[in-house]
């Protein structure tokens, strides 16, 4: 728990008091069972590190943040998953999904890039060129928090 | 008004008719629009799950942009909005993080100095041009039309990050209904799109969508309206991936929200506009009803 913590955005797990009102309040939990905020949150709390962080619980998420919204506690659920998910990933644990929208970033500055004939309609219409923008930029600061070595390394 | 333009990544690449009309409805609105040059990805909810540092400087980096054009930004995109604004809240309350992010600027030429303002779409609709001036605008109400708004999570959702500003469903049903258009209530109203998952898990992604447009099919309306170019997709080529995955067909057309003020205001979708939706819409162009 205390990793969690002191984790950027998971400060909220401190507060959880367990009365599963995130679940309640939760979009994916109502559909499936493996998705479970409060039991996630509950895990966290007894130090389950290996039952959650190389699994795919933190990428259930929606960041909808209805359960934030609803938390009695100012718990921030939504947001200590983000603290999960930070964590997850340290440990190799990103979705392939993820993975791909990564190395756009990486490689184009964005995470969706148009198809050709979408290039074309816009010059038609004149609308403003979406060439590649800012890529270096984006390059330099992905290398500097470390995250252009853990997007090649997938 | 004049605001920098951020238009993200999937609008311009996906979506043109939500920009084409944006840049035909705003400036006849007085809104000013200066495209932003050299912006790049505002670091969304995948990106953000990855480094907590690289969400911070990407979505700082654009804001650097539009400080140095001046200017507040405008966005059409909700998770666009919510990165850039979350950034710029936290960035402006935290000098430490502040500091520590312009270190990282420095490498690209860059200085926070929390000077912009970040605005979506709905804020500058609603609080620059209001209500009243859009009623006036309107040319030719679309009294006949029964919609389902979808405003989308991140424009209203956490709510401590949207102080100040009743958005909730209010605002955004307002500026709908100014078009003459009945908004028209639904089971699970606040409930995502599902969109987020999208290329992420697919399955679930379409299994909440999929949830929505039942409680929507049962509001009996003639669209839905959205803001959220996320909410766009997950429910225009979202029926064409459930039609394929479920057997189930729900023929709902999907409208952005400026597409419909456009045809209220009198000015016409052009063929191509009106054939890039996967689910038909000219059963409800004007007139059609």
């Amino acid at each position: 728990m205390r990793t969690v913590a002191n984790t950027p955005r998971g400060r909220g797990i401190l507060s959880c008091i367990q009365c599963g009102r995130c679940s309640g309040s939760c979009p994916i939990a109502r559909l499936v069972t493996e998705h479970n905020p409060r039991r996630l949150m509950e895990m966290v709390i007894l130090g389950l590190r290996s039952e959650v962080l190389p699994q795919g619980l933190p990428w259930y998420c929606l960041s909808c943040f209805t359960c934030l919204d609803r938390c009695p506690q100012g718990g921030d659920v939504g947001e200590v998953m983000f603290a999960i998910r930070n964590l997850a990933v340290k440990e190799g644990n990103i979705p392939a999904g993820v993975v791909a929208q990564a190395r756009s970033l990486m490689e184009t500055g964005r995470v969706v890039n148009p198809v050709r004939s979408i290039l074309d309609k816009r010059e038609s219409l004149g609308l403003a060129e979406i060439a590649p923008t800012g890529v270096e930029d984006v390059q330099k600061i992905l290398k500097i928090t470390a995250l252009d070595k853990l997007i090649r390394s997938r | 008004m004049k605001y920098a333009f951020f238009l993200g990544c999937l609008i311009p690449a996906r979506e043109l008719s939500y920009e084409t009309s944006v840049r035909k409805v705003l400036p006849a609105l007085g809104i000013q629009l200066v495209d932003m040059k050299g912006t790049n990805c505002c670091a969304p909810f995948s990106i953000q799950s990855l480094n907590y540092a690289s969400w911070l400087a990407l979505a700082a980096r654009n804001l650097c942009i539009a400080e140095e054009m001046g200017l507040d930004i405008l966005t059409l995109c909700n998770d666009c909005y919510e990165s850039l604004l979350m950034v710029n809240t936290i960035l402006k309350q935290n000098t430490k993080l502040k500091n520590r992010v312009n270190e990282i600027l420095s490498e690209v030429g860059k200085e926070f100095k929390g000077k912009t303002d970040v605005k979506h779409l709905v804020d500058v609709l609603y609080e620059d041009v209001g209500v009243d001036k859009l009623k006036n605008a309107v040319k030719e109400p679309l009294t006949k039309m029964r919609v389902a708004t979808q405003p989308g999570c991140h424009l209203t959702k956490p709510k401590r990050l949207h102080l100040g500003f009743i958005k909730e469903f209010g605002a955004f049903d307002e500026l709908v209904r100014a078009t003459g258009a009945e908004t028209v209530d639904y089971d699970r109203r606040e409930m995502c799109c599902g969109g987020p998952l999208r290329d992420i898990n697919d399955e679930l992604s379409r299994s909440v969508a999929r949830q929505k447009l039942m409680d929507i099919k049962n509001a009996d309306v003639h669209s839905i309206v959205t803001v959220c170019p996320f909410c766009f997709l997950q429910f225009d080529l979202g029926q064409l991936e459930i039609k394929r995955h479920f057997k189930e067909e729900y023929n709902l057309p999907v409208l952005h929200f400026v597409e419909l003020l456009r045809m209220a205001m009198g000015m016409k979708l052009e063929d191509w506009e009106i054939n890039s939706h996967r689910i038909p819409i000219s059963g409800i162009l004007k007139g059609r009803l």
